[in-house]
């Protein structure tokens, strides 16, 4: 039994990215890489913007969203399925205050 | 030696304890933790029985690594006929309980019957006890702890304990263990109330021996390493859960206003790094965190409750507890609307203290506080109580109505919400989001089709943790997922990076469903596995670490059918209690709303999201063809005979 090769969990351990974060936008899920203690950042692929947080020099993460710029993006998309399936489309309410 | 634990059957009627060894065979098909629990309820329930009738049985399980070296072998298991939903209860938690019962010489105690006063079962070096619980009757969670150490006189007795809900024989009370450990989603603490049993208490002093132990240390130390340096888990050791939450609420995965939105806005007061700060200033230490048995992650805040006004009138600033949880953060705040962190913190303490599940309890006042908005509740329903959401006071009012059942509301809640709606009427039903019986965790998985699949599917009803792949939000490339996705059984099907994706997510979820109840035999902490990462030990690691600490030889495969038997037997349970596949009550379907009503909320991918029905219900076929189930969901006679179960019924072996 004395079998000492890697894992493949083992082995994927060589693909970690430190020092950068995801996206938050599920679908965009683009790379982040602010820079060392930076508390805010924008993703360059879809402009979402993040408020970041470091657990550690090398680990930084998302903490949330900057509320402003995620509400208004969520407020076009509301606008353009509201545009897309008309006045009556439930989503065109408005939901987002 | 490892297998030499034994289990115990303990009749409270009759005062009868038989005391049984495990047969090998038997744990080679289960190995233990959940797997046998399950094979033991099975055997042990009587069909169709009453959950809060002496025909069920309550079993408390250790995994098979209990209280050994590989890291946070601390899970216990209890398993019952859930009083909730009819169906298969199951609850799991850490703390340090599991091991302390194997040091007693015990993996499993089955507990049938009831008995006609309040009892405790002690355990201890190879002996049981069944012993008068009339002093600790009443007591909350922590208090029957305390006073039953004092009792032994010994301070190192673990306890499994239900708190004042299960006497009030609230459906969804809890087991607990230790400040804050709960065995949630299983109905388990309602069981021992309806059996007059306060608790199974442990304290054992003998030898668990290592099978090779110089490669065993060896070994465990790599295992540790591994679990450890993963980003994931340096997180947790930092924030705890509730970076799950901040990082779902990030993006619009959270059920907010009983799934009205998707996202509990301007929620800064409750994310991590908040309660973190406060978990400092309140403990008045950088060395603000706990944990189980063995574990080095260490995932749980301890903290105080802030003195504010709400809390000074309920009586609870400065309370102590731990872990306000990723689940409590959606139960107190999410759901209910509320961004109070004092509200978190109160809400996470009260259930606590009355041992009850906070997902349950929070997602149920969620749903009245929708019905209340609706008029369909009214002030003359709530005693007066303004149940709108965002009132935080309300919520906190609710559980103690809810845990006492001292208002009309808090009683028909004290039943769970099918059961509520029939009282309720109107269109209540229709709002609840439940699967199984069960309602949902706060997560909204409107936007992830392959967690809303394994909500519908998992054996004790909506749910997180029974075969979640919560890593198809990861956006691994796919070659990466074929070699998770194809070990240890080949599959050489579709796979997606996409999690908005349909295609291939039945056999995440079926690979998912295998993984966590292999976790769960083995009695290890599911934060160090696949669960959350893709570089966490999963079956190739389990092989090692079971080998080299228990001495069983067995293949990644071999666990893998381990793990298939045992999910086929809590299939099995279902089924001979009544689980169909489309039934609106006890099926494997997702509540309506998640059809019908597109997400509001989030980050702009999430919005207009919701499921598809026939591709869900192509989804769901394609993960019964993975697992061996005919277009019913039930297993096939080839099936049966494969796993070796097709005699269940007929020739049960009990142990
Ligand atoms: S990660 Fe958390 S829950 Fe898991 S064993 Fe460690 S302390 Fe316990
Ligand atoms: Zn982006």
């Amino acid at each position: 039994m004395a079998d000492d090769k890697l894992s493949t969990a083992e082995s994927l351990r060589s693909t970690r990215s430190y020092g950068q974060v995801r996206c938050m936008n599920p679908s965009c899920a683009g790379r982040i890489t602010p820079a060392p203690g930076q508390t805010q950042a924008k993703c360059p692929k879809c402009g979402s913007e993040w408020r970041i947080f470091w657990i550690n020099a090398g680990l930084p993460r998302v903490k949330g969203p900057v509320w402003e710029t995620s509400q208004r993006l969520a407020n076009e998309r509301l606008d353009q399925i509201a545009a897309e399936a008309g006045k009556n489309e439930e989503l065109a309410k408005k939901e987002v205050k | 030696m490892s297998l030499d634990r034994k289990v115990a059957i303990v009749d409270l009627t009759t005062g009868k304890i038989d005391i049984k060894a495990i047969p090998l065979a038997v744990r080679k098909q289960f190995l233990g933790g959940r797997g046998l629990a399950a094979y033991l309820l099975y055997n042990y329930s009587k069909p169709g029985c009453d959950p809060l009738g002496p025909d069920n049985a309550v079993i408390f399980s250790a995994g098979i690594l209990g209280g050994m070296l590989a890291s946070a072998s601390a899970r216990t298991d209890v398993m019952t006929k859930n009083p909730l939903t009819g169906l298969l209860g199951s609850g799991n938690f850490g703390g340090f309980f599991a091991p302390e019962l194997r040091y007693a010489g015990f993996d499993h105690i089955v507990v049938i019957g009831k008995a006609a006063k309040p009892v405790y079962i002690f355990v201890h070096d190879g002996e049981v006890e069944i012993k008068d619980a009339k002093n600790l009757w009443g007591k909350t969670v922590t208090e029957a702890q305390w006073a039953v150490r004092e009792e032994l006189g010994d301070p190192d007795v673990k306890c499994a304990v239900c708190g004042p809900a299960a006497e009030k024989l609230v459906r969804y009370a809890n087991v607990m263990t230790g400040i804050k450990n709960a065995n949630g989603r299983g109905g388990g603490g309602c069981t021992m109330g309806s059996k007059n049993l306060k608790m199974v208490a442990a304290r054992g002093t003998m030898d668990i021996k290592i099978a090779h132990p110089h490669e065993a240390l060896e070994f465990d130390k790599r295992f540790i390493e591994q679990i450890t340096s993963a980003k994931v888990n340096q997180t947790m050791g930092v924030l705890g859960t509730p970076f799950i939450w901040g990082a779902t609420n990030s993006w619009g995965g959270i059920r907010t206003n009983n799934f009205q939105f998707n996202q509990l806005l301007n929620a800064d007061p409750i994310e991590p790094e908040e309660i973190d700060e406060w978990s400092k200033e309140s403990m008045g230490s950088e060395y603000n965190m706990s944990a189980c048995f063995g574990c080095q992650v260490h995932c749980r805040a301890k903290y105080k409750i802030p003195d504010t006004p709400l809390a000074r009138k309920y009586g609870l600033v400065g309370k102590y507890d731990e872990g306000p949880e990723y689940t409590s953060q959606g139960a107190f705040n999410g759901e209910p609307g509320c961004t109070g962190l004092d509200t978190l913190l109160m809400g996470n303490h009260l259930v606590d203290q009355y041992g009850v599940d906070n997902l349950e309890i929070g997602s149920t006042i969620s749903w009245a506080m929708e019905l209340y908005e609706k008029g369909i509740l009214t002030t003359k329903e709530t005693d007066g109580l303004d149940l709108r959401f965002g009132n935080d006071d309300a919520v906190i009012a609710m559980i103690h109505h809810i845990c006492k059942r001292d208002t009309w509301l808090g009683d028909v809640l004290a039943e769970g919400g099918i059961r509520a709606s029939e009282k309720i009427g109107k269109d209540s039903f229709k709002l609840l989001i439940h699967m199984k019986g069960m309602q949902n965790l706060h997560s909204d998985e409107r936007a992830t089709p392959a967690l809303a699949l394994n909500l519908a599917l998992a054996s004790r009803g909506s749910d997180h943790l029974r075969s979640r792949p919560a890593i198809d939000l990861y956006h691994l490339p796919v070659d990466v997922m074929r070699r998770i996705y194809s070990s240890p059984v080949a599959y050489d099907g579709p796979l997606s990076s996409d999690h908005t994706e349909y295609i291939g997510k039945p056999w995440q979820v079926a690979w998912h469903e295998n993984c966590y109840m292999a976790v769960d035999c083995l009695g290890i902490c599911k934060y160090h596995t696949t669960f959350l990462g893709a570089t966490l030990p999963n079956f190739e690691d389990w092989a090692k670490v079971l080998y080299y600490n228990v001495g069983l030889e067995m293949t990644p495969k071999d666990i893998w059918d381990v793990a298939e038997r045992s999910n086929m037997v809590e299939r099995l349970f279902n089924i001979r209690e009544g689980m169909k596949k489309d039934d609106p009550f006890k099926g494997e379907i997702l509540a309506e709303r998640y059809f019908t009503e597109p997400c509001k909320r989030g980050a702009p991918d999430v919005i207009g999201k919701k499921i598809d029905k026939p591709k869900f219900l192509e989804m769901r076929a394609l993960f019964y063809k993975y697992k061996g189930l005919d277009e019913n969901g039930v297993p096939t006679p080839e099936s049966l005979k494969k796993y070796g179960l097709e005699n269940l019924d007929k020739e049960p072996l009990r142990i």
